[in-house]
């Protein structure tokens, strides 16, 4: 109950927020958000199930394309676009998803690994979709409304995984990640959990990839299917606590705030960051900060050794 | 049994390979409702890939298994739990980083029918079968802080959460003290008398005899000898198969 009440103020003090920034720091802060969700998104698949996903930039390029070619070739509206984007998302993960969510541990995150790059040159050779010059959106300044339209998706998303860690369906996801043969005898259709798992994953992550692309207004396939976004969202959900309905959105607004503070004045430590948050959180802290409110009172290699035999990473 | 009973699982013909080398070999039993069936059989036998064929974990190359009238060869390891099939593994995959407690939700969750949708429902009923397998006072412990004689209680009590009406028993004495074992025994025998029709894989003997209703023995994947316990236990073939040769 307290919970619940804090979380309603912190909504409420994140919608107030651009009402009372300068114009930098609602960029920032759409930034942050967006961020956010798709480290949420990426959670439902890969802190509740444990299928490490590096096919969402896939989803986040879909979302992208859609919306941009619904608003700059076919002119839609916004909301048709974001829905076009989350369809060809879903569907995508559907198709993709029933071949190779077959894949256990590290044979998955390798088959998701090419996704993009794929759709990324089949989208650089159509003509619809501006071929590998890119596609310019309508302009629209409106920042704030951005922001609320980031800040609605990320608590929609965070609102569907606090369901998820309640639900029957969240008790059969976290099922699979402990042990996914005793799942499938004690009757989970564990095919049918993951898919759906990869189809929520997708749909947060395409949506999140169209409002990014109607407020940047100008896409390409190189910058809407960048793999190491889809890098930053596992650092992000990693950090802040897989499988936690808060952990990935903390996780990435700490690392947001820092990566940013970081960028204004030594650009190239920015860069290090993220390649030593990852060693850092995989060796101290693999349930991300959920560790570092315990204390960290079991640092030491044993600690390492058993997260190692829990997590199979 | 009595004559013309529909039979609660029937196997006709169950084989499976591995790279040519026969695990199970033209395998057929029957398994009639509220029985208690033992396999025995040394080590490599076919047992534990029998209970794999049954559970769905793994698919049968040829033959057929009718479960209440119904062909399930081809049906998957979820949709057999469904119909009522519930399992124990004999290297224990218990939900390592899930409590006690919500291990067994799972089961009743998800098992027969598909389970109970409701998980508040669902953990009264697991904490009902945590009591009745004695594990009530490692409830909030996470799995893997369990010794190995509780982990086997977890693995049985996953298993009944599932309401199974056929209960496939892997080794679930395995390593237990005589005392321990005592107690299982006495806790197979409540889940017979509540309903459940019982298949037993065992290499505690004592146990098996004062189990089994019936008793079949495998030995390189084929079946050599059925029938009641104390019959099976002395006859010759499968002395041989345990001991090499003929007692003198």
């Amino acid at each position: 109950m307290v919970r619940a009440i804090l979380l309603i103020l912190a909504v409420v003090f994140l919608a107030a927020a651009p009402f009372f920034g300068d114009a930098v720091m609602i960029q920032y802060g759409i930034d942050a958000l967006l961020f956010a969700t798709l480290a949420q998104a990426w959670n439902i698949l890969g802190g509740f199930t444990g299928y490490a996903s590096f096919g969402n930039s896939a989803f986040y390029g879909l979302g992208t394309y859609g919306t941009a070619i619904a608003m700059a070739q076919l002119h839609l509206p916004f909301w048709v676009g974001l829905s076009l984007g989350a369809f060809l998302a879903v569907l995508c993960a559907v198709v993709i998803g029933l071949p190779i969510l077959r894949l256990r541990g590290h044979y998955f995150a390798i088959a998701t690994l090419g996704l993009s790059a794929t759709l990324a040159a089949i989208i650089s050779n159509l003509d619809i979709s501006g071929r590998n010059i890119g596609l310019i959106l309508p302009l629209t300044r409106n920042d704030v409304g951005f922001y609320e339209e980031a800040l609605a998706l990320l608590v929609a998303s965070t609102l569907t995984v606090m369901w998820i860690a309640k639900s029957r369906f969240g008790m059969g996801l976290i099922a699979i990640r402990e042990d996914e043969d005793a799942a499938q005898v004690m009757g989970i259709n564990t095919t049918f959990y993951k898919v759906v798992a990869l189809m929520l994953s997708a749909f947060f992550t395409a949506i999140a990839g169209g409002i990014h692309a109607y407020w940047i207004t100008f896409i390409d396939p190189a910058s809407a299917f960048d793999l190491s976004l889809n890098v930053r969202m596992v650092i992000m959900a990693m950090f802040g606590g897989p499988g936690t309905v808060l952990g990935p959105v903390v996780g990435s607004f700490i690392l947001s705030a820092v990566y940013d503070a970081l960028a204004r004045s030594i650009s190239t430590a920015a860069a290090l960051l993220f390649g030593m948050v990852i060693v850092l959180a995989v060796i101290f802290m693999p349930r991300g900060l959920w560790d570092l409110g315990h204390g960290l009172r079991q640092v030491g290699w044993r600690y390492f050794l058993q997260n190692i035999r829990l997590h199979r990473l | 049994m009595s004559a013309g009973a529909q039979p609660m699982l029937e196997a006709r013909g169950l084989t499976r390979r591995f790279h040519g080398l026969y695990a199970v070999n033209d395998v057929s039993f029957t398994l009639q409702p509220g029985e208690i069936l033992g396999l025995i059989g040394p080590n490599g036998a076919g047992k534990t890939t029998l209970i794999n064929l049954i559970s769905g974990t793994l698919f049968a190359d040829q033959g057929e298994l009718i479960f209440e009238d119904r062909r399930i060869e081809r049906l998957h390891p979820y949709q057999r739990a469904h119909i009522g099939i519930g399992r124990t593994f004999q290297v224990m995959k218990p939900f390592p980083r899930l409590s006690v407690l919500e291990n067994v939700t799972v089961g009743a969750l998800f098992g027969f029918g598909g389970g109970e949708r409701n998980r508040d429902k669902a953990r009264e009923q697991a904490r009902a079968l945590l009591e009745f397998t004695g594990l009530d006072r490692r409830m909030d412990q996470n799995a893997d802080q369990l010794g190995g004689p509780d982990r086997k209680r977890l693995e049985l009590a996953k298993a009944l959460a599932m309401r199974p009406k056929l209960l496939l028993l892997d080794e679930v004495m395995a390593g237990l003290n005589h005392v321990e074992v005592d107690e299982v025994v006495t806790i197979i025998k409540k889940i017979r008398d509540s309903g459940v029709t019982i298949l037993v894989i065992e290499h505690v003997m004592r146990a098996i005899r004062s189990l089994s209703d019936r008793i079949i023995v495998l030995h390189h994947g084929e079946k050599i000898a059925e029938g009641l316990p104390d019959t099976v236990l002395a006859d010759a073939r499968v002395v041989e198969a345990y001991l090499g040769k003929r007692r003198a």
